[in-house]
């Protein structure tokens, strides 16, 4: 019974992984990029190992709890890094003024993105 | 004075390539190394310094010249680049730093740093108190420990930093970090073993001579995390504001 919450965990974080993988290299942008790699990672890092962790206690004894408690120190830990990581990627590229995907055809020239412009234009709304 | 370099790089080329032909080969089981040497370690090294990873054993006590010179090599890393940022010119210093407002965005970043970099220190001690019965020792802890300065002035900003961990004090560390290493060395020398014998510690410490070997090595690993966290936060001071310890990144 248990074995069967394991497989769940682990099929459905491998495909998240996958779909981590194609978004970072399909997507059109840095930022759209990021942004699968931010998101998809961390939360099927966290599938996985939550599978692990239930794995592992499933014959219960002090050194399986250890295992699952330095387990879940890892999930915990990437849950904070990844996400705080990719906001700082994102922030700093959006700081760089990288160029954002559109799909508006740029009439003529394609104008260069201003990230100061842009933040303020944002602040105002 | 170029050519000249290159002669002499062409000769030192030249001699170590002939010296290479001479040694065992990669893994070789014959080898003097693998039938003398690494057996004496492995079963003497237990009982010489109740230690059970022998790694840290081969690096603090066996080799402990070599280990001590690494970070004498450290030492010098953080040094070179004192020497060689504080005088360049301004001008070429501006070139190299965009330093965005902030305007307090980043309230994601502090928060994130505060949970972790208290964890992160915790962990970098156990790396070095630990590295007697796990992997770890004086250098990696060291550099867990410096990364968590680097990401305390990442997230907040380097005065930040230099306010709480002045340069100077970072410089003292530096130095202590390598002295505590020579001073243990020295004061086996003065009990009358070798230098770095840590047997000779053990009068001072009140414990046998295999206990005393076991202090030693933490000893001269806390010396190894002490200059490497600080060479860390040393170059990271000077390469992030090009010198200046003004501001930057």
């Amino acid at each position: 019974m248990l074995n069967a919450v394991v497989i769940i965990l682990m099929i459905s974080g491998f495909l998240l992984f996958f779909a981590t993988t194609v978004g970072l290299l399909r997507f059109p942008d840095f930022y759209t990029r990021v942004h699968a790699a931010g998101k998809g990672d961390t939360l099927s890092t966290a599938l996985l190992l939550a599978g692990l962790i239930i794995y592992y206690l499933q014959d219960f004894s002090g050194e399986a709890l250890l295992t699952a408690v330095k387990l879940s120190l890892i999930v915990f830990f990437v849950f904070l890094a990844s996400p705080t990581a990719t906001h700082a990627i994102i922030d700093a590229g959006y700081e760089a003024k990288v160029p954002y995907w559109t799909k508006r055809k740029p009439s003529g020239e394609a104008e260069p993105y201003d990230g100061a412009e842009r933040r303020r234009e944002d602040r105002q709304i | 004075m170029k050519r000249l370099t290159l002669v002499i790089l062409a000769i030192c080329a030249v001699i170590m390539l002939a010296a290479a032909v001479d040694l065992p080969d990669w893994a070789d089981p014959a080898s003097p190394a693998s039938t003398h040497l690494s057996p004496d370690f492995l079963e003497q090294g237990y009982g010489e310094t109740a230690t059970p990873n022998i790694v840290t054993v081969v690096l603090a006590d066996y080799r402990s010249y070599d280990t001590m010179f690494e970070a004498v090599v450290v030492f010098a890393a953080a040094l070179i680049v004192l020497v060689v940022l504080r005088h360049t010119p301004r001008k070429r210093r501006k070139m190299l730093q965009h330093r965005p407002v902030r305007e307090g965005r980043d309230t994601v970043l502090r928060g994130a740093a505060q949970l972790i970099i208290p964890v992160m220190q915790i962990f970098a001690l156990y790396v070095v108190g630990h590295g007697h019965y796990s992997p770890g020792g004086g250098f990696q802890g060291g550099v867990i420990f410096g990364a968590s300065f680097i990401l305390l002035a990442l997230c907040y900003n380097l005065k930040f930093t230099i306010e709480r961990f002045r340069e100077q004090a970072v410089l003292v560390c530096v130095a202590g970090g390598v002295l505590l290493y020579a001073g243990v060395g020295a004061v086996c020398l003065a009990m009358g073993w070798n230098f770095l014998g840590y047997a000779g510690l053990a009068g001072i410490l009140g414990v046998g001579e295999v206990m005393a070997r076991s202090h030693g090595i933490l000893a001269v690993e806390v010396g190894v995390g002490i200059t490497v966290f600080s060479v860390m936060m040393s170059l990271y001071y000077d390469l992030a504001s090009g010198g200046d310890l003004d501001e930057g990144l």
